[in-house]
């Protein structure tokens, strides 16, 4: 009988019990389980990026060509996942546009790297002098130019020594500032402490309402920012046509798995945060109904399996395109405006992207 | 004044096409006053149109989201313009008798979201975007021929956002926001770390600029975006930060005709309660004061133009929209309220749309 009543109390408080992640606890693990280990993650595969070019300018082969563009790969994906993080650390010293100038819309980056390779700019070689550079010239986008772009056969010959050089100066660049965001992530008195445990004398969160406010910002923005800067100038529209080469990282092949980063690195703070399980018993619903979109998102990445340039002409994998243009578009309102809703926040649309 | 009387023969889409008797009583008593984008409850959008006392007057459907509103008695329309980077601006009659029309941005060209008309309300203007050349413009429309588009001029900078008309009726004054966006890439900023915003004062029967003003160079990720023209004519502006998000520049500042550009000095807490971010400024009916808004931090500031010092600080969560009201301010919110400061006899209301962030008033 006792037996036959636990069970009862559990079954009554089992629906209760899944909504009880408190906002202290979403903050917390967002900080500690998600963001953190991503800018970790993000400093190992930028250092051995770093290491890689070393390796490739002292001892040019195919070998060690094929590591540093794997260490690319690596460091531009762990980017990636974190991108979507634009508070703190990543805002200051204009280290988003450092790290990748992009949407580059007139190709600036594009002709700074090229006058510099071709006027073997002997200042855009040390890290001192190239970080007084152009932002477009000393991030991820340059890298890429300098490993694939025209004139890349040349870093295993003499005559590319000084596109190595180049190269290596910004993979330590961007291995330094991959440095600065983990250890703005971990200062004392910094974003972190701040973010998880909000008071009312901060300059940045006040509350921590305002702090939930800024993670629900993040995803929404991020999702919107992936669709419309990574997805959408590619494609073909009812006025042109498709534009393989607008889509970043196509030099590489790395287009897709670059959305696909940024999808897995929002939907790892959505899942892991519990930030849609923070909500009343009438919303449990949520949780589920945006993983599930996510889940739809990377289906549809999953079906584009051709580079770029040849999925933007087969009917199929345009199709995927497209409906994950749609899934970005119903997951910006699941977030930005159910969930945001669901966690009484203020979703009056003058503060939730201004004008 | 807009007289109620012709709401009642209102015809087309969505304007005020069926009124509930509450609504035909409030238009029995009350005169258009204020006018303001907004949001429905159904999610659409759509602006509205208020009586003395809030009252419901009107509604106008739109097909997306809309900003600021201009109205010209002489021309006896007003146009609602799209949120950038939209392609339209409705032009409807506030005394209903004519249904809405909409007009459609040029190819090549977007509107930013504000306008105003000539003094004779012969011609409209409405800043836009040559997106191609990232540099601003000012649309030119015949309202007495359709509101035919029959030229345009540069504002001289990147991203205008407000415009106004000085008290001489022939310099416009446009905010150059310095942010460069592309319709290829939504509303993503294209240009932060090389922002150039400004203030110009541009002639409008030539487009001649006439003068061009920029805060000291370390500011240049300091978007000039909102503007109020005060007692003796100076341009008090507001600003929303795009640099480090840990540093504070101030917010607000005025601009004159004569080349004075300066920010004020807002109270370290009261600054920081902006939250870097100041979403529209008024001033009061005498120019006394000016009202600067942040939806970001739930504020509104009501400064004294003289002594250049807050009179008053006031909370309003989501609050943006604002205009003179007695002798203070009406402030609208993100939320759907409706609140009077500074001086302003109105009590709190709650609506059942979402304002956006511009409230307009008309008498």
């Amino acid at each position: 009988m006792r037996l036959v009543l636990i069970v009862l109390m559990l079954l009554a408080i089992a629906p209760a019990a899944a909504q009880t992640t408190t906002v202290s606890q979403v903050l917390q693990t967002a900080v500690t389980q998600v963001i953190r280990p991503g800018m970790l993650e993000f400093k190992a595969r930028a250092s051995g990026l770093r290491i890689a070019m070393n390796a490739l300018c002292s001892v040019p082969s195919e070998g060690t060509l094929v590591i540093a563009k794997g260490q690319f790969r690596q460091a531009a994906l762990a980017y990636g996942r974190i991108e979507f993080l634009r508070i703190g650390p990543l805002m200051e010293d204009n280290r988003v546009d450092r790290l990748l100038f992009w949407p580059d819309r007139k190709g600036i980056g594009l002709k700074q790297v090229q006058a510099i390779l071709a006027t073997e700019d002997a200042t855009a070689t040390s890290l001192a002098t190239l970080r007084g550079k152009s932002v477009a010239a000393q991030g991820f986008g340059a890298l890429e130019f300098v490993l694939y772009g025209t004139g890349a056969e040349a870093l295993l010959q003499p005559e590319g020594a000084f596109r190595c050089a180049y190269g290596r100066a910004v993979a330590a660049n961007i291995a330094q500032i991959a440095g600065e965001l983990a250890a703005g992530w971990f200062a004392p008195e910094g974003i972190a402490g701040h973010l998880t445990a909000p008071q009312a004398d901060f300059a940045d969160y006040r509350s921590e309402n305002e702090a939930l406010e800024e993670l629900v910002g993040l995803l929404s923005h991020g999702i919107e920012a992936t669709r419309d800067t990574r997805i959408n100038p590619f494609l073909a529209t009812a006025e042109r046509a498709a534009r393989p080469k607008e889509a970043l990282f196509w030099r590489a092949g790395l287009s897709m798995a670059m959305i696909r980063a940024n999808v897995d690195g929002m939907r790892r703070l959505l899942e892991q945060s519990g930030i849609a399980r923070a909500v009343a018993q009438k919303d449990a619903g949520l949780d589920n109904s945006i993983d599930f979109e996510f889940g739809n998102a990377v289906r549809a990445l999953d079906l584009v399996t051709l580079p770029v340039e040849q999925a933007v002409a087969d009917d199929k994998q345009v199709a995927a395109l497209n409906y994950l243009v749609i899934v970005t578009g119903s997951l910006q309102a699941l977030i930005g405006e159910q969930l945001s809703a669901a966690l009484g926040l203020s979703v009056g649309f003058s503060s939730l992207d201004g004008d | 004044m807009w007289q109620r009387r012709a709401f009642l023969k209102a015809a087309g889409a969505g304007f005020a096409a069926s009124l509930l008797p509450q609504q035909v009583l409030a238009l029995e008593r009350n005169e258009l006053v204020f006018a303001s984008s907004v949001r429905t409850a159904g999610g659409g959008y759509g602006a509205v149109l208020l009586g003395e006392r809030g009252d419901l007057i009107a509604s106008i459907a739109l097909p997306d989201r809309g900003h600021d509103i201009t109205i010209s008695r002489e021309a006896g329309r007003g146009v609602v313009f799209a949120r950038q980077p939209g392609t339209f601006a409705l032009v409807f009659d506030p005394a209903g008798r004519e249904a809405p029309v909409t007009l459609t941005s040029v190819e090549g060209r977007h509107f930013y979201g504000h306008g105003v008309f000539s003094p004779d309300g012969r011609l409209l203007y409405a800043t836009e975007s040559d997106f191609e050349a990232a540099q601003g413009v000012v649309g030119i429309y015949d309202a007495t021929d359709g509101y035919r588009r029959i030229g345009e001029f540069p504002t001289y900078g990147t991203g205008p956002h407000e415009m106004l008309l000085m008290p001489d009726g022939v310099t416009f004054v446009v905010a150059n926001g310095g942010i460069e966006t592309h319709p290829d890439f939504g509303r993503t900023e294209l240009n932060i770390d090389t922002m150039d915003p400004s203030v110009v004062f541009i002639d409008r029967r030539d487009g001649r600029l006439v003068g061009q003003l920029r805060l000291e160079a370390g500011l240049h990720q300091l978007s000039i975006r909102h503007m109020a023209i005060d007692g003796r004519g100076r341009v008090w502006f507001g600003c929303q930060y795009k640099g480090a998000p840990g540093e504070s520049p101030q917010l607000v500042g005025y601009a004159t005709m004569d080349g004075a550009i300066e920010l004020v000095e807002l109270p370290p807490g009261t600054l920081a309660d902006l939250r870097n971010y100041v979403g529209s400024v008024a001033a009061s009916a005498d120019g006394g004061m000016v009202a600067v808004s942040s939806p970001q931090g739930d504020l509104l500031v009501a400064i004294d133009t003289e002594g250049k010092r807050p009179v008053l600080v006031e909370t309003l969560r989501n609050g943006c929209g604002l205009a003179a009201d007695g002798a203070g301010f009406v402030a609208t919110s993100g939320d759907g309220a409706m609140i009077g400061i500074a001086g302003a006899e109105r009590e709190r209301q709650s609506f059942g749309f979402l304002f956006d962030n511009h409230v307009l008033r008309v008498g």
